[in-house]
């Protein structure tokens, strides 16, 4: 085991990982603003980069614009999903179980609208950065890489401010916390879990856009992100978008330096077992706050 | 109670009668409905009973099929032995991963089975000296029963329904008995029923033992119809459509169990005379049951019932 290639397993973790912690800051937002567990947070990505992929290879888009109405279809479906269903069924009191299983339920429409529509073929796109590499004690960076790191910080912090600085951000969180004291000051709280579903498609999207360029998507890709997403913000306390990043990075860490001892196509054993152990022994999420609810 | 009997007893002509009336491809899909019933029945009381939600059940169904194909085809050994192997297997694994596991709640223990799902469905593809991986195990030989070979599914159809009525009875008593009560208990109030020295982690896992020896039996039941198993089968997609069994049709009600499996087997069926697009509209019909009768199909027929025989009571007055 070489210096290069540990460090070239840290790279990949922590590629992967920023995938994670995007689908996981989704689904996280979601849950803390709804109490609903999203199953189908992955398919959010899928349609973020199916969408970036047909307007930028059919309507010819330019990339930046694509990766825009990409993010924009995320949310979009998010708004949609939670007008269309989740509000009629938190009006009939629903019970946590089924919206797991309305969730699932769209997750398996959603999969099967695109192997219908657009086909079973996986799509890439083009790197964020262009094609180059960097060397790093001979472990090969891709540009695309540094630009994800990049832009996972900059939407961690940017969601952050959002959520103590701004007066939606503070509503939202306020509904989440108490949704009847939100109530009587005034904080419409519905329209506050419209905003966490917007919030969490376009989280998801992003995700999904920015993995495209590593990984080709196809309508089979929204499942495994889901449950790796969904690992990312266990591990981060599953009520904290922040959490679920460190809990994302931490997955795909443990992921790619766990293959380097054992066989690659051991990755999601590892990546799910770890999950189970940490879910068992340590109930807060890796960071140890209290106020995790699971149901 | 007279007209309740029957009931059952037109049931049963008919239920017997069937398989001689429908074509073989229906009297195919009826042998998978009474195989998913068993498998169902297994998810129908830990939901129902205990208010767990296993996403783990194709775990278990997998590993009957693999133990039934295994001991057949690469050891030659009796199918009985498969049978056997598989629910032992089964068994153990879920009492060892079930103490632990089942010690979360709520949306982490409906995560932790998803991940045991797809755990599971990994080493499938991976140890493939054991599974045959994607090429799978083919060649299975049909059950043989005291030298009459059940190689119809007319004649598979009865075998595997009696091991359902079988299972259902089990469900039944296991539900009516002092567990039973416990279990109630528990899945009502968990905090007053530990109160009353009811031993909620040991309870639970007996129900997931329970429901792992039910899925290893519909796995081997599958492996000995189909005559080939492979990963496909025992994917987490699998484990998805075994929770709408119970889902679907009302977690609480036996007979429920049934018209779930029938709604899992033959609606896709069905909906694929459509084209491709059958998939889709077998998503949206799932979304709209879960949405418009949140307590399944049984639930909707027993309020509708309610409704019609509070009518001819007005009525009657």
């Amino acid at each position: 085991m070489t210096l290069s290639l540990v460090l070239q397993a840290i790279f990949a973790g922590v590629t992967n990982g920023i995938v994670y912690a995007f689908v996981g800051m989704g689904l996280s937002a979601i849950f803390k603003g709804s109490r609903v567990i999203n199953a189908m947070q992955g398919e959010f990505a899928v349609i973020g980069a199916m969408t970036t992929v047909l307007l930028l290879t059919k309507s010819g888009w330019p990339y930046p614009a694509a990766i825009a109405g990409g993010v924009l279809a995320g949310a979009l479906v998010g708004a949609f999903i939670e007008v269309a269903f989740v509000r009629y069924m938190a009006k009939k009191n629903a019970s946590e179980d089924s919206f797991l299983l309305l969730t699932i339920g769209l997750a398996l429409t959603l999969s099967a609208s695109i192997l219908f529509f657009i086909g079973r073929d996986g799509h890439l796109l083009p790197p964020i950065g262009g094609e180059g590499v960097l060397l790093v004690l001979d472990a090969v960076i891709q540009f695309h890489a540094l630009w994800l790191i990049a832009i996972g910080i900059g939407a961690t912090l940017l969601l952050r401010a959002f959520c103590h600085r701004t007066t939606v951000g503070l509503s939202m969180m306020a509904a989440s916390i108490d949704a009847d004291g939100a109530a009587t000051t005034g904080i419409n709280v519905g329209r506050m879990r419209t905003y966490t579903f917007i919030l969490g498609g376009l989280l998801g999207a992003l995700g999904g856009i920015l993995v495209t360029p590593l990984i080709s998507v196809d309508y089979t890709l929204g499942l495994n992100l889901t449950l790796k997403g969904f690992a990312a913000a266990v591990l981060g306390g599953l009520t904290n978008p922040l959490g679920a990043a460190v809990g994302g990075i931490t997955l795909g860490l443990v992921e790619s330096l766990a293959i380097i001892g054992i066989s690659s196509s051991y990755k999601d054993v590892v990546a799910f077992s770890v999950l189970i152990i940490i879910m068992i022994l340590m109930p807060n999420g890796i960071l140890g706050r209290a106020g995790r609810r699971g149901g | 109670m007279q007209s309740r009997l029957l009931w059952i007893a037109v049931a049963l002509v008919i239920w017997a009668a069937l398989p001689f009336f429908v074509p073989r491809n229906i009297a195919d899909l009826l042998v998978f409905t009474g195989i998913y019933t068993i498998a169902g029945l297994g998810i129908g009381l830990l939901l129902g009973h205990c208010g767990i939600v296993n996403l783990a059940q194709a775990t278990f169904y997998g590993l009957g099929a693999y133990a039934s194909a295994y001991c057949t085809v690469m050891m030659g050994l009796p199918s009985i032995v498969g049978f056997v192997a598989g629910a032992a297997i089964s068994m153990a694994l879920a009492y060892v991963i079930g103490r632990p596991i089942l010690r979360l709640t709520g949306y982490f223990l409906a995560l932790g089975t998803l991940a045991l799902s797809a755990i599971a469905s990994a080493l499938f593809f991976e140890w493939d000296w054991l599974t045959g991986g994607t090429l799978g195990i083919g060649g299975i030989p049909k059950l043989n029963l005291f030298g009459f070979v059940l190689d119809r599914p007319s004649r598979y159809y009865f075998f595997v329904w009696i091991v359902a009525f079988a299972c259902m009875a089990a469900a039944h008593n296991l539900v009516d008995s002092r567990s039973g009560l416990m279990l109630r208990a528990m899945r009502d109030s968990s905090t007053a029923a530990a109160a009353l020295s009811v031993d909620l982690q040991s309870l639970r896992t007996r129900v997931f033992v329970v429901c792992a020896l039910f899925g290893s039996l519909a796995g081997s039941l599958f492996a000995h119809h189909a005559s080939f198993v492979s990963t496909q089968s025992f994917g987490v997609d699998r484990s998805i459509s075994f929770l709408l069994i119970p889902v679907i049709g009302g977690a609480t009600s036996i007979p429920g169990i049934v018209v779930g499996a029938l709604f899992v087997t033959f609606l896709p069926e069905f909906l694929s005379k459509l084209g491709d697009i059958h998939q889709i509209l077998f998503g949206l019909a799932l979304v709209a049951v879960v949405v418009l009768l949140p307590d399944g199909l049984m639930g909707a027929f027993g309020r509708l019932r309610t409704r019609l025989a509070a009518r001819q009571g007005n009525h009657a007055r």
